[in-house]
């Protein structure tokens, strides 16, 4: 039996009060003179005697219950599970942990890998149980669970390499959820990797721990000297030259290994050679190759720098996409007799913009026609009545397909707007509300965690106190759903809302000098473009995604936008991922399949159920860069750490504290301890009142 | 005769005197005379007994007879020698005999004014030897523990001596009691003493034995049937402590025998009622045999005043006149 927490069994020390108590008692009895002891040596002894037995008896009881507390508070538990894994014979529990991260294609380390799995399980009988786990970033049974060894032996022949990156947590989580979920007196784990330190460097040590008695065994498959070259970055640096953008792609080679290396660089873009140049890299150290300068294809276009392969080669390459800058189309619309520059510092402000770039057409609302909604991220509706018909059907459709609508109603009077437009208005528009009259009012509360907002939220990052706000529409929101910003009236000064994948934002005020002078203010500027980035919903292109990441479909409308727009709501968002091993799976670009884990190296298309293979959006995918690090690792140190407890136990140390309290928890014998107190409290409260009874 | 009222009657009439309050006197004889002059101004009669020197009758001369009791007048009448019988002596011998065992020095406590048995057995003694002098008896004493400790023989002139011996054996007891703890020893007997003393006792006497009777009532009787035997007057004081009879104590405790030094460990709420079955017993079984032995027994607690012993005193005296 062992116990919890052993440190409580001091106070059995306690059970000598009540015998210290019943010995000074008997020392300290009165001495009484008396004339003559006659008559009480008459009286039968054994009565005394029996006297002095029940007080024994009484005190044994409290000394007992004494000690059942103590113990209970100890909280002691049989180590079942110990003495069941001590045992060197029964049938076995063996997870094979296979590293199949990006390093393990270095040289022949993939193929001694399996080998070594083939051998650890080779040695099984018929009465063992194996399973297979592979791992990378993630880890995964490859076979079925518990599987016979021969079923693991052919999930081993049939594994594969993957490109991402190493972390041996998950790796080692799962096996301790397979061993612990195992009745088999003998488990094992056997860990064949090569070793990295970047997989076990991040990992939170204390979440990896194995159960008590379970064997870890590692096979180090990396080790010795590892000379390898990588493509570690790529940049492309975007120009004009006359009316024909350029772009010159810049590449980082570094070298891991000792020795310098001169490797060839080439340059590829959509498929073809374009490039190539040579550069000599001495040892652990990296150089930038720079290529000449091209002209950007007109679509998104597939490219690659790669490097002689060596032992490593899915370092060798990386993809990228080079894309046409992705300007963000606006169209504000006005009314048909507007004021003075009532657009100028709305359009004038989205036209300074670079990264992205705005293009911005005024159009005014009797001009409107459906075809100026194609291509259009964002339609502001600046104080004019939103339009009806066709045109109006193809703005609520641009706007579900994931376009963006700011609606600013001026002093339009929002009644007589078309039912299906006061339907998506974010809150109900109400009275004119005229503070010209006390200087105006200001913005006193802004959700600086909102997209549009949280680039002031740095202090000195922009100021909107200053902004004078002399008249506004009164919305009137149902709740704060949806306010991202108040007037100092409380009156909400901006709203949101989702409409299908798009958004819809009514602004209260002008964006002009007409009701307010936020136009005047520095920070006018920058809010128009983060208004226009969010609702347009923009997000800066990545050339390249990195295997294991998750890419969320919905937070690059980069992306998507070429394949969603001018659908309906309903079929449009569904797409289709074809991956670089010809896998195609069905996503969406917002909704529940909008979230895609990117497994493989190479070049991902996204394209619509109409789109021809080939045409669609390519995604460059990368291995991760820390795979170029093959930095070895002392595997004993893991195996240490991943086995702390049970080792320190059996130096007598009390560590396993985890797998000891699941123990004590699931025997409960302290509950039964503090019952047999109880009792024992019981017997002792009735004896010592019978004998009190008695003597009385 | 001289008249006396019943001791019932005087009894109701006489305020108690406690011996508590009496023990600050201080004085033995002051005492005796207190306790015995409040009695007898209790019974409004003079106390004269027992000093009849009426004629009873003749009976034929035998030889060894005083010669000087021969009626020489009837022998000059009938020519037979006659000796003349009295109906009683005009004084009698009274004796205390008072046991001074360790075991009568229990009972002594300055807290609540209680006295030892010893103390009231004194005092006791002290009052029946004062009255009895009143009487013109000849008074003697003696002290017995296991032997006889000290003797004063009977005599009219005797009482000071009495009243010192009675004085100096209470202050010697007091002292062993406060100085040392009860030491080994053998248990005390009556038998001895008695013996002895009943060797000593060549005339009729009154003998008042005060006790506690620590012992097997047989071996009570045995030792007092010596004096019994002789055609003494038996008066018997048994003198107990009032804790003694009711055994009130509540501390587990070990008790010490005063007579012999032997401990035991006693639990008293435990034994209380047997040991009051015991004591009862002893006490009724003493009554009862005494009784038969025509004995006079009165069992005090030294809480009772003592012109009490005094009635019963004076009650067995009267008996013994009329059985005589």
């Amino acid at each position: 039996m062992n116990f919890l927490a052993p440190a409580f069994l001091a106070a059995l020390a306690a059970i000598s009060v009540p015998v210290i108590i019943h010995l000074i008692h008997r020392e300290r009895k009165t001495v009484v003179e008396f004339p003559s002891l006659m008559f009480l040596q008459k009286i039968p002894s054994r009565s005394v005697r029996r006297q002095k037995l029940r007080h024994l008896l009484l005190l044994a009881l409290r000394c007992l219950a004494l000690a059942l507390l103590v113990s209970a508070f100890a909280r002691p538990f049989f180590e079942r599970q110990r003495a069941a894994a001590g045992g060197l014979t029964g049938a076995r529990e063996v997870v094979v942990l296979l590293d199949r991260s990006a390093s393990m294609g270095y040289s022949d380390r993939w193929t001694r890998a399996r080998d070594a799995a083939k051998k650890a399980v080779s040695g099984l009988t018929a009465t063992d149980r194996a399973t297979l786990v592979l791992f990378a970033t993630d880890a995964s049974v490859a076979s079925e669970p518990m599987a016979t060894p021969d079923r693991v032996a052919a999930a081993i022949g049939a594994a594969k390499l993957s490109s991402e990156g190493t972390r041996y947590g998950p790796a080692l989580k799962l096996a301790s959820q397979i061993t612990s979920a195992s009745n088999l007196p003998r488990k094992e784990v056997v860990l064949i990797s090569d070793f990295q330190t970047i997989g076990w460097s991040g990992s939170k040590h204390d979440e990896v721990v194995l159960p008590s008695g379970t064997k870890l065994t590692p096979v180090d498959i990396g080790g010795g000297s590892t000379p390898d070259a990588a493509v570690s970055q790529v940049t492309t640096e975007r120009s004009a030259t006359g009316d024909r953008d350029q772009v010159t792609v810049g590449a980082r080679i570094t070298n891991l290994g000792a020795a310098q290396r001169k490797v060839r660089a080439t340059l590829e873009v959509g498929g073809r050679s374009v490039q190539s140049t040579e550069a000599t890299i001495p040892g652990r150290s990296a150089q930038q190759v720079s290529f000449l300068p091209i002209a950007i294809p007109s679509g998104a276009t597939r490219g690659s720098v790669s490097i002689t392969p060596d032992s490593l080669t899915e370092d060798d390459v990386l993809n990228f996409t080079i894309a046409p800058d992705a300007s963000v189309s606006v169209l504000v619309v006005e009314p048909s007799s507007p004021r003075a520059n009532q657009s100028l510092y709305l359009s004038r402000a989205l036209a300074i913009g670079d990264r992205p770039s705005f293009r911005v057409d005024v159009k005014r609302i009797d001009a409107l026609t459906p075809a100026d909604m194609d291509g259009r991220a964002l339609v502001v509706l600046n104080e004019v009545t939103p339009p009806s018909g066709a045109v109006g059907a193809r703005l609520r459709s641009m706007v579900s397909t994931g376009g963006g609508v700011v609606l600013i109603p001026g002093d339009q009077t929002v009644e007589r707007w078309p039912t299906e437009w006061r339907q998506l208005l974010p809150a109900q528009v109400g009275d004119l509300v005229d503070r010209s009259g006390e200087a105006g009012g200001t913005l006193s509360s802004v959700d600086y965690a909102h997209p549009v907002f949280e680039l002031f939220n740095a202090p000195r990052s922009g100021d909107f106190s200053t902004a004078r706000f002399y008249r506004y529409r009164r919305l009137l929101a149902r709740g704060d759903t949806g306010v991202v910003a108040r007037f100092d009236d409380g009156f909400p000064a901006m709203i949101e809302r989702s409409v299908g994948s798009g958004k819809v934002v009514l602004w209260a005020s002008t964006m002009d000098s007409h009701w307010s002078n936020l136009n005047l203010q520095p920070v006018f500027l920058p809010f128009v473009h983060q208004l226009a980035r969010h609702v347009g919903r923009y997000a800066d292109p990545r050339p390249w995604f990195t295997a294991g990441e998750v890419l969320d479909l919905s937070r690059h409308g980069e992306l998507t936008t070429k394949f969603t727009q001018g659908r309906g709501a309903d079929s449009a968002s569904e797409l289709i991922l074809d991956s670089p091993s010809g896998n195609r799976d069905r996503v969406t670009a917002t909704g529940a399949a909008h979230l895609v884990t990117l497994r493989e190296q190479g070049f991902y298309e996204l394209r619509g159920p109409d789109t021809p293979v080939g045409s669609g959006r390519p995604i460059a995918v990368n291995i991760d860069p820390a795979e170029s690090d093959l930095s070895h690792l002392d595997p004993q140190e893991l195996v240490a750490a991943a086995t702390t407890a049970s080792v320190q136990r059996d130096a007598g140390i009390d560590a396993n504290a985890a797998t000891r309290e699941e123990q004590e928890r699931r025997q409960k014998l302290w509950w039964y301890l503090l019952l047999g107190a109880l009792l024992v409290l019981a017997v002792e409260t009735a004896v010592s009142n019978r004998l009190s009874r008695v003597t009385t | 005769m001289t008249a006396v009222a019943t001791p019932a009657r005087a009894q109701q009439q006489t305020s108690f005197l406690d011996p508590a309050v009496l023990a600050r006197i201080g004085n033995l004889e002051l005492l005796a005379k207190t306790v015995v002059e409040g009695f007898i101004n209790g019974l409004h009669r003079s106390p004269h007994l027992g000093a009849s020197t009426d004629f009873a009758e003749h009976r034929s001369y035998m030889p060894g007879d005083d010669i000087r009791r021969i009626d020489w007048r009837l022998y000059a009448r009938s020519d037979r020698y006659f000796m003349k019988e009295y109906e009683a002596e005009t004084n009698t011998n009274f004796r205390v005999v008072l046991d001074v065992s360790p075991s009568m020095r229990y009972g002594a406590s300055s807290q609540d004014n209680r006295l030892s048995k010893l103390t009231y057995s004194c005092y006791l003694a002290a009052c029946l030897t004062y009255f009895s002098s009143l009487q013109r008896d000849r008074i003697g004493l003696a002290t017995i523990d296991g032997d006889l400790v000290d003797y004063v023989p009977p005599s009219a002139k005797h009482l000071q001596q009495i009243l010192h011996a009675l004085d100096r054996t209470d202050r010697k007891a007091t002292a062993a009691t406060t100085a040392a703890p009860a030491t080994s020893r053998a248990k005390s007997q009556l038998l001895p003493p008695l013996r002895k003393l009943s060797e000593t006792v060549r005339r009729r006497s009154i003998v008042a034995v005060i006790s506690d009777f620590y012992e097997d009532p047989n071996d009570v009787l045995d030792a007092l049937s010596y004096l019994r035997g002789r055609g003494n007057d038996m008066i018997v004081f048994h003198v107990l402590d009032p804790r003694e009879l009711e055994f009130p104590f509540t501390d587990t405790g070990n008790f010490i025998d005063m007579e012999t030094g032997e401990r035991m460990p006693v639990i008293p709420e435990y034994l209380r009622k047997q040991y009051r079955e015991l004591i009862n017993d002893h006490t009724a079984t003493l009554a009862k045999r005494m009784g038969e032995q025509r004995i006079d027994y009165s069992l005090f607690d030294t809480s009772k005043p003592l012109d009490k012993a005094l009635f019963t005193y004076l009650g067995a005296r009267q008996r013994f006149n009329r059985v005589r």
